[in-house]
């Protein structure tokens, strides 16, 4: 009987630590140059920025996870972004309330809010693009999702707060995320340790690759590769990535405010 | 032969020279390359006959100048990013709608 409640409980306790956030803190910043590889030369294409922050309502207290990209001035009379991705979430487990998604993409704009009701299990979307005459639309929806769906932002961030180093080499897991108002399921499968040279010192890194169900955006079978620190900040520090038109990745400068 | 050398110097030349001013510069090393080793082919074939010099000479030149513009740029440009007052106003604006939009939810912590 003994054994059994012992064992109730170390469940329970590691169901409870997997729903804790136990690696981000407000006002952490990390930025990344994204460089694009053309036939064997790579070209620093933009800016990326993973930044977070506290957001106080009359009522309670958020945080607000914020990733922006923006092109290198070179290119911006070329083809410019102006990317902005952010999601305001519960700071104990992050959980997502609010989504917001505002792309300006060499002219292409587009605004994407998601509002989460996690008791009703929907999300409200709104939609809102640009006509050519420059008037807006908007569109309206009400989606029922998973009660594992997060968005974007608070994916990449919940792949940070997941205990790998409890994993073994093989393991992978599946995220429910919801983009373009589709649920696409995203697997995370662990590689190895590695150790990598990177722009904050020399690290060893979780080596995850990221693949997506039913999707053709990113190509190749583990070449879409991620690398978090092995330590408990699990900074991601590299990223590669193929798609239809080439590889790219993802390169750390620099990274401040870490909880650890 | 020495045709043929010099029209696929010329062509990979301007490619060069183009791609030289675009942001897009690194990538005119593979062209100036291309265009250099067909302009001494051209040479080595041509030998004594004067005709058609003049082109291999502005080949050279325009692959030299495609040359010295990109590694101007590859040395000298540092990569920075580019105006971004619009994303922040539009950051700070965005902000305040979501916390008005927030203050409805309930939150369980």
């Amino acid at each position: 009987m003994m054994k059994l409640v012992v064992s109730v409980l170390i469940i329970f306790s590691s169901f409870l630590s997997t729903a804790q956030n136990t690696t981000i803190a407000a006002g952490e910043r990390l930025t990344f140059s994204a460089s694009y590889n053309m036939s064997g030369l790579l070209n620093e294409l933009a800016q990326v920025t993973m930044e977070t922050s506290e957001v106080k309502t009359s009522s309670s207290t958020l945080l607000k996870l914020k990733c922006t990209a923006a092109t290198y001035s070179k290119w911006d009379s070329f083809f410019k972004i102006r990317d902005l991705y952010e999601s305001y979430v519960s700071p104990k487990t992050l959980t997502p309330y609010l989504y917001n998604r505002d792309i300006d993409e060499g002219g292409y704009k587009k605004f994407m809010k998601y509002k989460f009701n996690h008791k009703s299990g929907t999300v409200e979307s709104l939609k809102r693009k640009k006509r050519r005459d420059g008037s807006d639309w908007e569109e309206k929806k009400n989606l029922k999702i998973n009660g594992s769906t997060r968005d974007l932002v608070t994916t990449l961030y919940h792949i940070r707060n997941l205990d790998i180093h409890k994993a073994s080499i093989g393991d992978s897991q599946n995220f429910k995320v919801l983009f373009d108002n589709t649920e696409t399921t995203v697997r995370i499968t662990y590689l190895s340790k590695e150790t990598i040279d990177t722009a904050i010192g020399r690290k060893e890194c979780y080596k995850l690759a990221i693949s997506i169900n039913n999707s053709d955006v990113l190509k190749g079978n583990n070449s879409n590769l991620l690398w978090l620190t092995a330590d408990q900040n699990k900074v991601p520090v590299y990223a590669k990535f193929k798609i239809a038109v080439g590889s790219g990745e993802l390169k750390i400068k620099s990274a401040t405010g870490l909880k650890y | 032969m020495k045709k043929l050398f010099i029209i696929l110097g010329f062509i990979t030349a301007i490619l060069a020279l183009i791609l030289a001013v675009t942001p897009l510069s690194k990538i005119a090393y593979i062209p100036s390359v291309v265009a250099l080793i067909c302009g001494v082919l051209a040479l080595v074939t041509s030998n004594d006959k004067q005709k058609g010099k003049k082109s291999i000479q502005l080949m050279f030149l325009m692959t030299i100048i495609a040359l010295a513009l990109t590694t101007y740029k590859a040395v000298f440009n540092t990569v920075e990013v580019g105006n971004t007052e619009q994303l922040e106003e539009k950051e700070e604006q965005l902000e305040e709608e979501s916390i008005e939009e927030l203050e409805g939810i309930d939150i369980d912590s």
